[in-house]
Parts: C-alpha cells; structure tokens; sequence
C-alpha cells in the first residue's frame, strides 16, 4: 500500500511543480528527484548527471538546432511576400481561389520549418493581408489559416518528430519520411474543405482574378523555384539514403544562407538574430528535454508505466480503443500544455503502453503529431490561436470558431490514419540505404 | 540530506540553498533600496549571460562546420574520426551556454494557466515558482560540478573514436591549479593527441548550470526588489 502512497505524492508533485508555473524544464527534473528519493536508494543527484548528460551530448539531437536555425534564417528573408505572389497566379483556377495559398503556402513553408508558429506567422504575414483586401472573408481565411499551419509539424523537417524520436530512440529520418504522406494527405483534406465553401456559398465568392499570362506567372514565382530546389534537397537526400537527419539539416542551413544571400536579404544584422533566435529555441527544447531524460530514469522506478501497461492490457482493449483513449487524453492534456511538453512528459508511460499493445511507433509518432497539433488550435491553450490572435486582433474565441471545422478535418485525419496506416509506414519502409545509415 | 560535506563550517546546502533564500528575503524587505544597491551587479550579470549566449551561438556553428567537414570527408573518401561524438560535444555547449542566456530572455517556456489568473496572485506565485527552480537548479549546478570533477579524478576517456591534443588539456587544466604549478604542467606537456577525457566537454555543462542558477537567484531577487517581473518578452502560453 505504501507504494501507492508514494505513487499518490509523486503525481501530486508533478501536477503542483507544472502548474505552479514552474519552467518546464525545471519542473520535470524537480518532479523526478522526488521519485528517486521515493522509490529508489541510488544517489538521485549522481544517476541525474549521468542521464543528463549522456542525453544532452548525443550526435542524434543536433539535428536539432540546425533545423531550427534553418528555419530562423528563412523566417527573415522576403520569402512570405514572395510565396504569396508566385503562389497567386496557380492557385486562381482552383475553385476556392486564392484561398488555397494558404494551404499551399503552409505546406511549403512547412517543409522548410519545424514549427508551426513560425509557418503560421510566415505565410500569415502577407496572405491574410491580400486576401482581406481581394474580399474573401475573414472567417474563411483565418480558419484555413489556422488548420495548415500545423503542416509545420507534420511535414519534415519537424521539432515536435525530433524529440518523439529522441525521447523513445528512433530514427529520425524515418519519422520524417513517415510525416511526408498524412501531410500532405491533411493539406488535400483542407483543400477540400475550400471547394466545399466555394460551391456550397456562392454569395461569398469574391471576384474572379484576372488572368495572367504563363510567362508572367512563371517570372512570378522565380522565387519560389530555389526554395522548392532547396525542400527537395533536403527531404530527398534523407530519402535517398545520402544523408542523416543532422546532414540534411546541414544542408539546409547552408542552403538557406544561399537563398538569402541570393535574395539580397542576408546581412550581419538577420545572420545574427536568425543565430541568436535559433540558439535560443534550442536551448528552451534542450533544456526540456533534460529534465524529460531524468524524469523517465525516475519514472522507470516508480513501476508507474509497467503497473499502467498492465493496467491498459487487463482491459483487453483492442488497440483501435486504446487510440481512442490517447486521442482524448491528448487532446485534454494539449488543452493546459503546449505540444513538447506533453510528448516529453507521457513518453515514458506510454512509450511500454503502445509497445505491448503492439502498435508501431513510427505511426504512433504522426498521430501524436496530428492530435497535437489539432489540441493547438483548440481553446483554452493553444498556441497556433495565440499567434494568429497577435496578428489578426481578433477575439480568441472568434478564432477558434473559425478554426472549429479544421479540428473536424484534423480528427478525420486521425480515423484515417487508423485505417490507412501505411499511409505512415510505407515510405519509411523505403528509405533507400545509404552510406550514412 | 547525504552528500552535503561541509564547507567553513557549515553543510554546503546551508549555502547552496538557505543563504540565498534569506538575501532574497532581505531584498524583499528592502524592497526598491536593494534594487538601487544591486543595479550595477545587475548591469554586470546581464553581460555575463549576453556573452554566455554567444559563446553558445558559436558553439551552433562549430556544429554545422562540423558536420559539413565529415560530409566533405565522406564524399572525398576520407575519414573524420570522432566527428559523431565532436558534434555531440558542442551540442552539449550550446545547450548549456545558452540556458542562463535563454532564461533571462523568457525564452524558455511554463504553465502559466494559474499565473494569468489573477493579477495579485501573480507576484507571489511567480516568486514561490522561482524559488523552486532556484533550488532545483542550483541542485543541477551541484552535481553537474560533482560529476565533472570526479571524470577528472576517475580519468573517464571517451568511447568514441576522438581525440584532442594535449596542450588544449594543459590550457583548461592550468585554471585548476595554482600557477607556481604552471611552468611543471606546460613542460610536461607533449604535442601529441590523447583520447578526450570527459572532463573537458563536460565543462560547459558545469559553467552552463552555474550560470542558470546564478540567473534564476538573480531574477528572483530582481523580481522582489522590484515586485514586476524583470524577465523580457516572456512567452506566457
């Protein structure tokens, strides 16, 4: 009996510290020292250290910051007003018009960028300021806007992937391949959700766009052809098997420096701040990740996974049903946390729970992004709606409205990952072998 | 309480942990008069992190130029030894560096559901949180310290392929002792290179925990002298 006791403090302790606006990072290593304590006789301090820094110092996670920084230098480039005006003129024929740039342009920016903030406020910056002013209505482009810009996560590269696959030990490029598919999948699904609006309320249609020549419109996007050049780079040189994660990344820092240079946009000025911002993202995730490390050394102690596994198994619950469960503890627990937090925090318990349950980790990793991702753009927490909140002034309860059917799209995407789910598993089954491994 | 030798007398948690608690209190008491007292350690503290924070944005691009030179490596069929655990070793850097740096920046995130409740609460929740990742991090501090001083003494070498050459041990190593010891260190020293210790790149994880506790303890005391918070820009969910 006394174990439940312990086990009793030890969640108490948890829920005080990461409510008690505790840093996360901070919280977890506090919340983990007390179950050494409770549980174990080893020097919590020692065994600490150790896990630490055997985590921190691993080649694995430096794919990590150089995702991040490739993104920060993108992120400072013209490439937001450039994507909308190359991105225009394709999109007029698509019933649903230039409301698809919102989709296409997440998707791309997404293929550059690991987080969806970043995509959010990237493509946000320019189209919804266009679109307001060609009369689409705000509901529309706000909503659509706030369903694909969680695309950065889902699509590779992706933060959210990279610390699934550190936390639990999996390749990362793997993870990434898996992204490629239900990505775009979802970007297919809002899409939809488009031509819907445009056939179902015809009053709403703003006037048509005039039409464009095709030599006009491929000047147009000039700009876009060294970014799809560089997305190709990177997702194809994981694909072929010429690169790791962390090379890839490589290469698209340096690519991305190009582009900017190109651009004329890079100078001493955004070099440094895209340097300093990177480093700091990176930190705030290192850290996290830390004290996540420490917290499921003292989580295998506890015997709070093993006795929630068994737990789960005595139900004999079908893994459809267990699915179903996670999505609804995701989704309550993405209501109070932001994504990386959530994914740290649970890996432990349910990293054994899915194991023995028999469901492949590599598919559980994009559904955990996609009911993530779908608990950020839902009220209270979410972030995506803080976000567009700042750029729109609107209330957030407007926004999450308009972002209600996106949730809808999102849970879709879920069932269809349930029943399809080689759209996850195939390409990372066929990652080419190459010399890097 | 195991593991706490004392230090002048006193158990090191003693100093560790209640010393700073009551200069906080007193700077509570104090309140805008400390604040005057402190604005030059301030001044001087926030360099201290801005450099800390660059040192680690440099230690970003020794990862990228490190993985560029094993891809050249790999592609020209040449090997680059070690490049695997020297890329983990300045992730670790940058990780550590930037954590003061990033804290003083609200660059790092927490719940914040109970802090945003209400605006009188909010003082003193945020000062009891603070507390508590003071203590917890100056604990982090401690051991990282600990841990890094017993590689040295156990002479813990890498598993991995990589090696630095001596002079660089010498160079750290003269800080650790007096320099009547220097002239015997530096003539001992040969030109070649040995498997790394682990002592070396675990430094950054002691000078980069130090500083995280010492910016936490110096926020708080911040935020009492002051009652408003002094963390910039902090990205409250």
């Amino acid at each position: 009996m006394s174990e439940l006791y312990a086990t009793a403090i030890f969640l108490f302790v948890l829920f005080t510290l990461l409510g008690g606006s505790v840093w996360i990072g901070l919280a977890l290593m506090g919340v983990a020292w007390f179950g050494m304590e409770l549980f174990t006789t080893r020097p919590a301090g020692d065994a600490m250290i150790t896990t630490i820094w055997t985590g921190s110092s691993s080649w694995t996670l430096t794919a990590l910051p150089l995702f991040i920084w490739m993104g920060e230098i993108l992120y400072r480039t013209r490439l937001s007003q450039d994507m909308f005006r190359g991105l225009a003129p394709w999109m007029r024929f698509l019933p649903g018009g230039l409301l698809h740039t919102n989709i296409a342009g997440c998707t791309i920016f997404a293929a550059v960028s690991g987080s969806s903030a970043a995509t959010l406020n990237m493509v946000g910056k320019m189209s919804i300021p266009e679109l307001r002013q060609r009369g689409y209505p705000e509901f529309m482009i706000i909503g659509t806007l706030a369903g694909a810009a969680t695309l950065g996560l889902m699509i590779p590269p992706s933060l959210t992937l990279i610390v699934y696959g550190v936390t639990i030990n999996e390749s990362i490029t793997k993870l990434f391949m898996a992204g490629v598919f239900p990505g775009l999948v979802l970007a297919g699904l809002f899409m939809l959700y488009i031509m819907f609006w445009h056939f179902t309320y015809k009053d709403q249609r703003p006037e048509p766009e005039p039409t464009m020549p095709l030599l006009t419109r491929i000047a147009e996007s000039r700009f876009l052809i060294p970014l799809f050049g560089l997305v190709f780079v990177v997702i194809g040189s994981m694909y072929l098997g010429y690169a790791t994660a962390t090379e890839a990344a490589a290469v698209g820092v340096v690519g991305a420096l190009l582009l900017s240079a190109m651009q004329g946009s890079l100078d001493w000025t955004t070099f440094k701040e895209a340097l300093m911002g990177a480093t700091k993202t990176s930190a705030m995730i290192a850290f996290i990740l830390m004290g996540a490390a420490f917290l499921s050394l003292s989580m295998g102690f506890t015997g709070l996974p093993r006795a929630l596994a068994e737990l789960i198994d005595s139900y004999n619950l079908s893994p459809v049903a267990l699915i179903a469960v996670l999505t609804l503890f995701y989704l309550i627990l993405g209501m109070f946390m932001d994504g990386l937090s959530s994914v740290v925090l649970t890996m432990a318990i349910v990293e054994p729970m899915i194991r023995s349950a028999g469901i492949d980790v590599i598919w559980f990793g994009i559904f955990l992004v996609v009911v993530i991702e779908t608990a950020q753009v839902t009220p209270p927490i979410g972030f995506n709606l803080f976000v567009l909140q700042g750029m729109t002034r609107h209330e957030i309860g407007y926004i999450a409205k308009t972002a209600i059917p996106m949730v809808g799209l999102m849970l879709l995407m879920v069932v269809i990952l349930v029943i399809w789910p080689e759209l996850a598993t195939w390409l990372p089954e066929n990652i080419r072998k190459g010399p890097g491994g | 309480m195991r593991d706490w030798q004392p230090f002048l007398g006193l158990p090191l948690w003693v100093w560790l942990f209640v010393f700073p608690t009551l200069l906080a209190l007193y700077c509570l008491w104090q309140g805008p008069k400390a604040a005057r007292l402190l604005a030059p350690i301030w001044k001087l503290l926030d360099r201290v992190y801005r450099i800390s924070g660059v040192i680690a944005a440099c230690f970003m691009v020794l990862i990228l130029l490190l993985i560029i030179a094993q891809m050249v490596a790999r592609w020209s069929s040449m090997t680059f030894p070690g490049s695997t655990e020297y890329a983990g070793y300045a992730m670790a850097a940058t990780s550590f560096f930037a954590l003061a740096f990033t804290l003083t920046q609200g660059g790092h995130i927490r719940v914040s559901i109970l802090l945003n409740l209400n605006q009188s609460t909010k003082l003193w929740l945020d000062a009891a949180a603070m507390l508590v990742a003071a203590i917890t991090a100056t604990y982090f501090a401690r051991y990282a310290i600990k841990t890094n001083i017993m590689s040295q003494v156990l002479n813990d070498r890498t598993q991995g392929q990589d090696f630095v050459p001596e002079w660089l041990l010498t160079l750290f190593a003269m800080f650790a002792n007096s320099p009547t010891r220097w002239e015997e260190m530096w003539a001992k020293t040969g030109s070649d290179w040995v498997y790394t210790p682990v002592w070396l790149p675990q430094l950054p994880m002691s000078i980069g925990t130090v500083l995280l506790a010492i910016a936490i303890w110096d926020y708080l005391i911040r935020l009492l002298s002051l009652r408003e918070t002094q963390i910039q820009g902090e990205v409250l969910e």
